[in-house]
């Protein structure tokens, strides 16, 4: 029995939702990712908590430090611990079922550790020392926090710590673990559910993103971990002088931020290619065409690497204005990639039929929210239009909309795999409440930023009062309640999943 | 029409659900008449589905290349050259901006006139967004402490009044109390 198995054995309460079918054979590709998906939905618990809350902190004229500790707790645990989390889960559960290679060993254990301690660490940073930055730090704040007495300095060395390891789970762990399952190893004929090559997209888009996150992480985990150090006293803070200036910090920081949302676009697309054909009416099992598959993959991922330059372009003229059209036109480009997107999917459909099912639905109305998160981040890179909405509400729909669109797509892909993974079926009246009640729930709290954005009010702001902005707050607050009541109904169906009989190795065919 | 779109937030929501709403019209009309009304495959020649991708990829080019070259003449780094290529005299209206407030000069500022507004942040990331007394944003900038240059930007104000400045860069817990007034006279 591997470790993981026995560590969701001892979940209390919750480990009904994910029972490891310990009898097919195929612990080695179903634990680890198991337990992943359990414990992102734990911190995607905790995210909502806060995401509920914090309209409400504002509504009843709360403490303005609850409201900024929410904000930084929620974005945190919803990007890192469970978004990523699940991307990973079910990713790896992809990858081991389809290239027949085991998840064992000590670089998944590293992977699950250093993210959830992380994030651990980094929750009671922000919780009770009150460490409140932001999702993205906000770089010289923390700093600047402990000088001007906002937050201890015990506050910043943890959340530092915390941050570090979901960093190296993020840049060096999980893609060295992709990579290693993808091109070395033994192939073992008992765990191959599905085989594939490196040719299909749904096996390209994993590669891609593992690349990015390697590549374009690598320049961060340097700092951070020369930062780290020196917090720890073990070299002089001196030392890292170069690497503690603000412009140097949030260069390599949002290099990576940025193509860490564009590695996981690259995931979950991949992810969707693969799963839409399992549910075509006429069983060929074929998307419309590979080749528009993959080309739109190449041309996020080309186009993605300089688009970063979007995030300084109020900055000027110290990010100058040639740079900052760069970052417009490539930004813009990426959306050259979502349209084959869209093409690829809906010719896939026509072409072939569907056979819906909650999960298909749900990653297709996750398609949706992406591609409204694709034109809102499109407009605001924009250079004329970056000098209206930069800071506003705006940012902070976009950034809400494309992590949950990413999290509604992995939620669609995780129902077909539950069965394989569980030997369970899922409830499909149970299923569409979740999607229906979700999917609009999100709309409406994306719509609702964008609108709130448009009309000026401000992101990471504790008195939405000050500019007649409530009305936003009051409506996201309602949208808030759909999104949670659609969860609910999502939980609810795993824990009452009932017993299928055989699990069947083909996905597919556990329908 | 154009100044409407590309100088306030709610020509940007414009062209955004221009792009979104016929895209999920579309988008749902196909996934459910193939999913429930008509889930069999379509006997649709090859050659409509190359037609049909390539006259969505030039409609996206097209409007891509559209929206974004016609902007040009609305970036505020454009006018800024422009001003300044002018040979005009812009006065500079220099402030510093520290947790959590900002240092502003007494000048006047007056309608019609270019102002070059420059300024440098003292500790943390820090916003300096004007807003119309109508509660547009009219222009925002980011301060990063630790740069040699300001960052800055040319504005001719169209209309007087009191207009608000907001920090819109999260720099801590008091960071909605940093605002202050400009005011513009004819």
């Amino acid at each position: 029995m591997l470790t993981a198995t026995k560590i969701l054995q001892n979940i209390p309460v919750v480990s009904r939702m994910f029972p490891v079918d310990e009898s097919d054979g195929l612990e080695e590709i179903n634990s680890w990712p198991a337990l992943m998906i359990l414990t992102s939905f734990i911190w995607l618990f905790i995210a909502g908590l806060l995401g509920v809350a914090m309209p409400l902190i504002q509504r009843l004229g709360l403490d303005t430090d609850f409201f900024y500790r929410a904000l930084t707790a929620h974005g945190a645990a919803l990007a890192f611990p469970f978004t990523f989390q699940l991307m990973i889960g079910v990713g790896l559960h992809r990858n081991g079922g389809c290239s027949g290679k085991a998840i064992s060993g000590w670089l998944p254990a590293m992977t699950y550790i250093c993210m959830n301690l992380g994030a651990a660490l980094l929750a009671v940073a922000i919780l009770i020392g009150g460490f409140s930055v932001s999702i993205v730090l906000m770089y010289p704040l923390p700093i600047v926090g402990v000088q001007t007495g906002q937050w201890p300095m015990w506050s910043l060395v943890l959340a530092f710590t915390g941050i570090g390891m979901v960093l190296y789970t993020m840049i060096i762990f999980y893609p060295v673990l992709v990579l290693k399952m993808s091109f070395f190893g033994e192939k073992r004929e008992d765990l191959i559910l599905s085989e594939r090559s490196m040719n299909d997209p749904g096996m390209l888009g994993m590669v891609l993103a593992a690349l990015v996150l390697l590549i374009m992480g690598t320049p961060l985990l340097i700092l951070a971990t020369y930062v780290l150090v020196a917090l720890y006293g073990i070299i002089p803070l001196d030392a890292v002088e170069f690497f503690t200036r603000p412009v140097v910090f949030q260069f390599a920081f949002f290099v990576f931020a940025h193509n860490l949302m564009e590695a996981m676009a690259l995931m979950v697309i991949s992810g969707v290619y693969a799963t839409l054909p399992l549910y075509l009416a006429d069983g060929s099992r074929k998307l419309y065409s590979d080749k528009i598959a993959n080309l739109a993959l190449w041309i996020l991922l080309l186009t993605s690497f300089s688009s970063f330059l979007h995030h300084f372009i109020t900055l000027f003229p110290n990010l100058p204005a040639t740079l900052a059209y760069h970052g417009n036109i490539m930004s813009w480009a990426t959306g050259i990639g979502a349209a084959l997107s869209i093409f690829t999917i809906l010719a896939t459909v026509w072409k072939h039929g569907i056979r819906m099912n909650p999960g298909l639905l749900a990653c297709f109305t996750g398609f949706i929210l992406y591609i409204l998160d694709g034109a809102s981040a499109i407009v605001t890179s924009n250079v004329a239009w970056a000098f209206q909405l930069h800071g506003t509400m705006w940012q902070s729909g976009h950034t809400m909309t494309v992590v949950v669109a990413m999290a509604l797509m992995w939620m669609g892909i995780l129902y077909h795999h539950y069965p394989v993974m569980t030997g369970r079926m899922l409830d499909d009246k149970l299923g569409y409440r979740f999607v229906s009640l979700f999917s609009i729930g999100l709309v409406g709290s994306a719509l609702v930023m964008l609108f709130g954005g448009a009309d000026g009010m401000p992101r990471r702001h504790a008195d939405w009062a000050q500019g007649d902005w409530m009305i936003w707050g009051d409506l996201l607050q309602g949208f808030a309640v759909l999104v949670a009541l659609g969860l609910v109904y999502y939980a609810v169906n795993m824990m009452k999943s009932s017993e299928s009989g055989v699990a069947s190795k083909s996905p597919a065919a556990a329908e | 029409m154009m100044d409407s779109l590309y100088l306030s937030g709610w020509g940007a929501l414009g062209v955004t659900l221009f792009m979104f709403i016929p895209f999920v019209a579309v988008f749902l009309y196909i996934i459910f008449k193939k999913s429930f009304s008509g889930a069999k495959p379509a006997d649709t020649a090859h050659s409509k589905y190359v037609t049909a991708e390539w006259m969505w990829l030039g409609f996206v080019t097209l409007v891509f290349v559209l929206v974004n070259v016609v902007s040009i003449g609305y970036m505020p780094t454009v006018a800024t050259a422009k001003a300044e290529a002018s040979g005009h005299d812009i006065p500079t209206y220099s402030f510093e901006a520290q947790s959590w407030a900002y240092d502003l000069p007494d000048m006047a500022i007056k309608v019609g006139k270019p102002v070059r507004f420059s300024g440098k942040s003292l500790d943390t990331m820090h916003g300096f967004a004007l807003y119309h007394p109508d509660g547009d944003v009219l222009f925002t900038m980011m301060l990063m402490p630790g740069m040699s240059e300001p960052t800055s930007l040319v504005h001719t104000f169209k209309e007087p009044g009191t207009y608000t400045i907001r920090c819109l860069e999260y720099c801590g817990l008091s960071h909605h109390e940093m605002r202050d007034e400009l005011i513009v006279s004819r």
